[in-house]
């Protein structure tokens, strides 16, 4: 047996088994994209033969009014909704690192609701949120705040989803957690030796050992975010006016991927959210390589 | 050491590949959550029926009662020796994924025409005229407004199965404690402003406690007002946007009288508005007298709702009132209701066809209406003594035989042009704005693509 028959033999094997993934990745993944790629030059019918119209699809974004709405108000959700998610993951899993008894307990309860399904989690939310009856409003009451109307007020309902992203940020929070049980005992022991304030220690060697972690998230954060639909599914579906509902009140919680459903979808102009669905990965792309190219001053590897 | 930060950042460069990768395919169709959907409506056994293995499937994108529908269908499945299986409630965005797909069911009824339009338009569905003209279906038979909802370009897409109205629905109790007769419903759009007002509690700190009327309660009913004030949003034959009409602009300013008022602020409504219950729950907003006065339908006053939530309710129900200034617009209601269609898809179109004539056979609406307290859409059907039997659902089979009746006129950019008239409306409002500008924009904008929608 030769030595290229072998490695002949270990590629085939190695083939097969990574052919299952292979098929999917080309049949569900690839071959839709190139499709949708294809479609976003076309008016695209269902029954009917595809008819090329060029840059059209991307033409009639510009002047599409609904598409800068949905643009903007997706981008105010990154720039608010993803540093403080970071910030509020990065303090509880600071919480739930330090050594107390019951521990594991607290680490169960602040990631249980992470595993509440999206649509349940939502619409639990919505009944808190309720301005007259929920008990965020009736709560401020007592204390004599009169609350918000929450996701009926133009302006606070991107507030209110940020809101109730926030206590889904279990994912992110175990992410950061391994990350601080990552960093070696030694510094940290050599800095209390030294005399550096709790301050000090997170400020100079906790932040700056976890800043790769804090790049990851960041950029699952601004990805996850761009593609922001199921929560504003929900939540249009909950207020209900037929016709008018998605995005309700007034556009505002119009995202870039709910308005992409809805052309597609409900107006089934395919050819139009097929442009629109590059111009996100074009959009998410872009920011994704800022994202890298910036970590090089603020992130740092241990022994890099 | 560099390679350790290479490593790392190779493997970040792969997990975001894969990411970009699934953020460039469209978002799949969601199980709708809406609420009241449900899975367990999954295709209902009908293995009952005997004869052949052929099985017909019928998908409702509504349904209460499933297996009331089921067994009726299963009265065909016998006679016929077919199977019909019966999925109901199916959501819109798999109805959409199967008309465009190759296996779609083989008849298909939704709550309302507002789709058949754009699916005309994309050949998604069959035209009926062939099928009228072979089965014997009686057009006379079938009430003008319900039948002209399916016509699009000249062709039958589909034939109404039970129909919808709304009419104007009073607290009684409400009434006497306000001091007005609770036998007499305001008769004019006038008149129904100065009851609401009268029928209206603020209280000392600004927060409504009682409403006399909110004209958007449930979901909008902007196509009656404008029906109301003499016309829709297109010209007669769905070709040209009106937006800009008088009828439109005045209804939405006739709207705006309950938004935009000196007796209490906008942002007060609305948050009386959010306090509403569940739809179907005795918390409703009319059922537990909050609101006096609704525009609602004709189920209303049937055993699933009214008579099931609360049967103690204190109520009337009369003709939704026209303008002082056109006494001759009395009446006016817009029918609209579920149709049956055949996917253009269907393998066996003759089976389709048949079933569909059986659907819609006078015999076979009343029973399915009767059942559901909706309005039957055949003449002869509305004769059974069963939809005489309750003065309420009068009113609205009245309302539906009335020469003022009319059905929505729909066009190939439907979904378009409600949504944008819808956010119009919700606009206005919630901002007091001036409607004119905003139509004139949404009609500019909308037009071309209507034109270009029916040259195609």
């Amino acid at each position: 047996m030769t030595a290229s028959t072998t490695a002949r033999r270990r590629f085939l094997t190695g083939m097969a088994f990574i052919s299952l993934w292979m098929i999917g990745f080309f049949v569900f993944n690839l071959y839709p994209m190139a499709a949708s790629l294809y479609y976003s030059f076309t008016e695209y019918h269902v029954k009917q033969p595809l008819v090329w119209i060029g840059l059209q699809n991307y033409l009639s974004m510009v002047n599409d009014d609904l598409f800068w709405r949905a643009l903007y108000n997706t981008i105010y959700m990154v720039l608010f909704s993803v540093p403080l998610s970071l910030l509020i993951s990065f303090i509880c899993a600071l919480l739930l690192n330090i050594k107390i008894p019951g521990q594991s307990i607290y680490r169960v309860i602040y990631y249980l609701p992470s595993i509440v399904p999206v649509v349940a989690s939502t619409l639990l939310w919505l009944w808190i949120l309720n301005p007259n009856s929920g008990i965020l409003n009736t709560t401020l009451a007592q204390l004599g705040i009169r609350g918000p109307n929450w996701t009926h007020d133009p302006f606070w309902s991107k507030p209110s989803l940020i809101f109730m992203g926030l206590w889904g940020v279990g994912n992110t929070m175990v992410i950061y957690l391994a990350g601080l049980q990552d960093i070696p005992n030694t510094l940290i022991e050599a800095s209390e030796l030294d005399g550096a304030t709790w301050w000090q220690r997170l400020w100079r060697i906790t932040v700056p050992l976890i800043s790769p972690i804090t790049l990851f998230n960041l950029i699952i954060g601004v990805i996850g975010t761009f593609q922001y639909f199921a929560q504003a599914y929900v939540l249009s579906a909950d207020m209900g006016s037929v016709g008018s509902a998605l995005g309700a009140p007034l556009n505002s919680t119009l995202f870039y991927s709910v308005y992409l459903y809805q052309q597609g979808f409900v107006y089934l102009k395919m050819g139009y959210a097929s442009a629109q669905a590059w111009v996100l990965f074009v959009i998410i792309m872009l920011c994704t390589i800022f994202l890298l190219r910036s970590s090089e001053r603020w992130t740092y590897y241990e022994g890099g | 050491m560099r390679d350790v930060q290479w490593r790392c950042r190779s493997w970040f460069i792969a997990i975001l590949v894969g990411l970009l990768i699934t953020a460039c395919t469209p978002p799949p169709p969601v199980d709708a959550p809406a609420a009241g959907d449900s899975e367990s409506a999954a295709p209902a056994a009908a293995e009952s029926a005997t004869g052949s293995d052929e099985v017909l499937q019928v998908w409702i994108t509504w349904g209460d009662n499933p297996a009331q529908i089921q067994a009726l269908f299963d009265q065909y499945g016998e006679a016929n020796g077919v199977t019909v299986q019966v999925n109901a409630p199916v959501e819109t965005d798999k109805v959409i994924a199967a008309l465009a797909g190759n296996d779609p069911p083989d008849i298909l009824v939704t709550g309302g025409p507002d789709n058949v339009g754009t699916w005309a338009r994309e050949d998604l569905v069959t035209p009926l005229d062939d099928l009228i003209s072979t089965s014997g279906i009686d057009l006379e038979d079938i009430y003008d407004a319900p039948l002209s909802q399916c016509a699009y370009q000249g062709s039958y897409f589909c034939l109404p199965w039970g129909t919808d109205t709304y009419a104007l629905f009073w607290n009684k109790d409400l009434f006497e404690d306000a001091g007005l007769d609770p036998e007499q419903p305001p008769q004019t759009l006038e008149e129904l402003v100065e009851m609401a007002k009268q029928l209206t509690i603020v209280e000392d700190d600004g927060t409504i406690s009682q409403i006399g009327f909110v004209p958007d309660f449930s979901w909008s009913h902007l196509d009656l007002y404008t029906a109301m004030m003499g016309g829709w949003w297109y010209n007669e034959d769905g070709t040209e946007i009106t937006f800009t009409s008088d009828a439109v602009v005045n209804a939405l300013k006739w709207e705006q009288q309950f938004y935009c008022n000196s007796d209490y602020s906008t942002d007060e409504i609305q948050r009386f508005k959010s306090g509403f219950g569940d739809y179907s729950s005795p918390d409703n907003g009319f059922y537990n007298g909050k609101i006096a006065m609704m525009v609602e339908g004709e189920w209303q006053p049937g055993p699933n709702f009214i008579q099931n939530y609360k049967p103690e309710l204190y109520y009337g129900v009369a003709p939704f009132p026209y303008p002082q200034a056109d006494p001759g617009r009395a009446n006016t209601s817009v029918v609209s209701g579920s149709v049956v269609m055949i996917p253009a898809g269907a393998k066996n179109k003759e089976a389709s066809a048949d079933l569909l004539a059986w659907m819609v056979s006078p015999d076979v609406v009343a029973e399915e209406m009767v059942a559901n307290f909706n309005l039957p859409s055949s003449a002869k059907a509305a004769e059974d003594p069963r939809f005489h039997e309750n003065d309420k659902f009068e009113v609205f089979l009245n309302l539906m035989g009335d020469p003022n009746a009319v059905a929505p006129i729909m066009s190939p950019i439907n979904g378009e042009v409600t949504t944008a008239l819808g956010q119009i409306e919700e606009q206005v409002l919630a901002t007091c704005a001036d409607p004119l500008p905003l139509l004139e924009a949404a009609q500019a904008e909308l037009q071309p693509q209507l034109d270009a929608a029916l040259e195609q």
